[in-house]
């Protein structure tokens, strides 16, 4: 009797971010819709990858989104790395787009300080909005942490986060949601809940090695893609963000991330 | 200048992209420089990027402006100059690493000079074994030149490693003929 053939899973399409290193790691980049959470304590390079990530989008003809939700868009732009491979054009076509989420509040007329349900659902179904109008197939959201604060409950960030990712996805837009947390902190998110209903999560961290400080990234969870767990060092750069083994001969004491 | 056409006859000899420890006495030092930076890379027109952990680039710099070699085509990853706090002119050819002991880093900016000059292929010069040495362990050296070597390889540069005599032990000797296609030694005969 002939062997039956075993059915190999199809590949999930990829979104290929850019970023070599990164690509790399994920075995060929991002499954494209997945809702990625990019987590990490301060000046450890988290919106350096998203906006390399966002940058290359719009250079392949994937139209791209920056929703700033603590900083002004501006001053984000004034303070960006200098990429050789940026290039303002890419805003001006409407290719690479920034939006402040507080002027959406405003639209919406989101003035309470604390979102219920329905709040919750305004907010999805205007960035789902916003992602149709501008055929968006990458989204930023920088920080999610921000905009979980006012969502009080973990019912409500667990909801939030499930539609939106659900939204995102059907649309085939690939997410990188930015999550701050503490250089102490043992969980992946602030809330606890954003790490296990995104569909991945990548660690961006300080690594101390006798007195050198080193940045480091981790991904620690995708779905849809072998990927190595691995640490890497990583350097922002004007090429963009570069990556190289985390080397293990020495002694290592972690100080955050 | 004996020293120098030894040096570059060796070197023109070796297979493409081949990692090479290049086995010297301190007083030869210059003289093996002028061979790679002068001689051999213009000969291949290759980029150098000339990594060093020994003395700072601006010292280099200086030697190659009085041994009269341009360089338009030579990079530095300067190790030391931060270590020492040293106050100098940050030269638009050099990047610095803070440390010696960050490996890690060294690579990273290996990295991103290669993706900077990626019109031409690549001379990378480890100046010295001897002086990571000092700043690290064996096995953690070991681990950097094992992935920097094996890197450099995939993207078909040239990897010298320089090693000074006076200062091999037996440990930096295992090390090297580990990671190296071959080891030349500078004999200075003639």
């Amino acid at each position: 009797m002939a062997p039956r053939e075993k059915e190999e899973p199809e590949e999930r399409e990829r979104c290929i971010t850019g970023i070599d290193g990164l690509d790399n790691i994920l075995n060929g980049g991002i499954p494209r819709g997945n809702t990625v959470l990019i987590t990490g304590s301060i000046g450890t390079g988290k919106t350096s990858l998203c906006l390399e990530f966002l940058v290359h989008g719009a250079i392949v003809g994937e139209n791209s989104l920056y929703v700033s939700v603590t900083e002004s868009y501006e001053k984000l732009l004034n303070n960006i790395i200098p990429y050789d491979f940026f290039d303002r054009k890419l805003i001006k076509d409407g290719r690479l787009v920034f939006i402040d989420l507080p002027v959406i509040y405003d639209k919406l007329g989101l003035e309470k300080l604390e979102f219920e349900f329905e709040e919750v659902n305004i907010l999805v179904a205007a960035i789902g909005n916003i992602v149709d109008e501008l055929n968006i197939k990458r989204l930023v959201i920088d920080s999610i942490t921000s905009v979980c604060y006012r969502l009080k409950t973990q019912e409500n960030i667990r909801d939030f986060i499930l539609k939106l990712g659900s939204m995102l996805s059907s649309r085939g837009c690939t997410t990188l949601l930015v999550s701050e947390i503490s250089p102490t902190e043992e969980r992946y998110s602030q809330f606890g809940v954003e790490e296990a209903i995104a569909d991945g999560v990548i660690v961006t961290g300080n690594l101390e090695r006798r007195g050198d400080l080193l940045r480091t990234l981790q991904a620690v969870k995708m779905r849809g893609t072998m990927h190595s767990r691995a640490k890497y060092v990583l350097d922002l750069t004007t090429v963009g963000v570069l990556l190289v083994p985390l080397l293990k001969g020495g002694s290592i004491a972690t100080t955050g991330g | 200048m004996a020293v120098t056409t030894e040096v570059s006859e060796k070197l023109n000899s070796l297979p493409e992209a081949a990692a090479v420890t290049l086995r010297m006495k301190a007083e030869h030092y210059f003289d093996v420089i002028r061979a790679l930076l002068d001689v051999f890379s213009t000969k291949k027109s290759l980029d150098a990027i000339y990594v060093t952990s020994t003395i700072p680039s601006a010292t280099i710099i200086n030697a190659l402006e009085v041994l009269e070699i341009g360089f338009g085509h030579i990079w530095f990853v300067d190790c030391i100059s931060q270590i020492m706090m040293s106050p100098g002119h940050k030269h638009e050819h050099a990047v610095y690493v803070e440390s010696p002991t960050m490996l890690e880093n060294l690579m990273l900016k290996v990295e991103y000079l290669i993706r900077k000059t990626k019109d031409r292929k690549n001379l990378v010069i480890i100046d010295s074994i001897n002086s990571l040495a000092i700043h690290n362990n064996t096995k953690i050296l070991s681990e950097f030149l094992h992935i920097l070597v094996n890197n450099l390889r995939a993207k078909e540069a040239y990897t010298i490693i320089f090693s000074m005599e006076q200062y091999e032990t037996d440990e930096i000797r295992n090390m090297l003929n580990l990671v190296s296609d071959e080891t030349l030694q500078v004999e200075a005969e003639g």
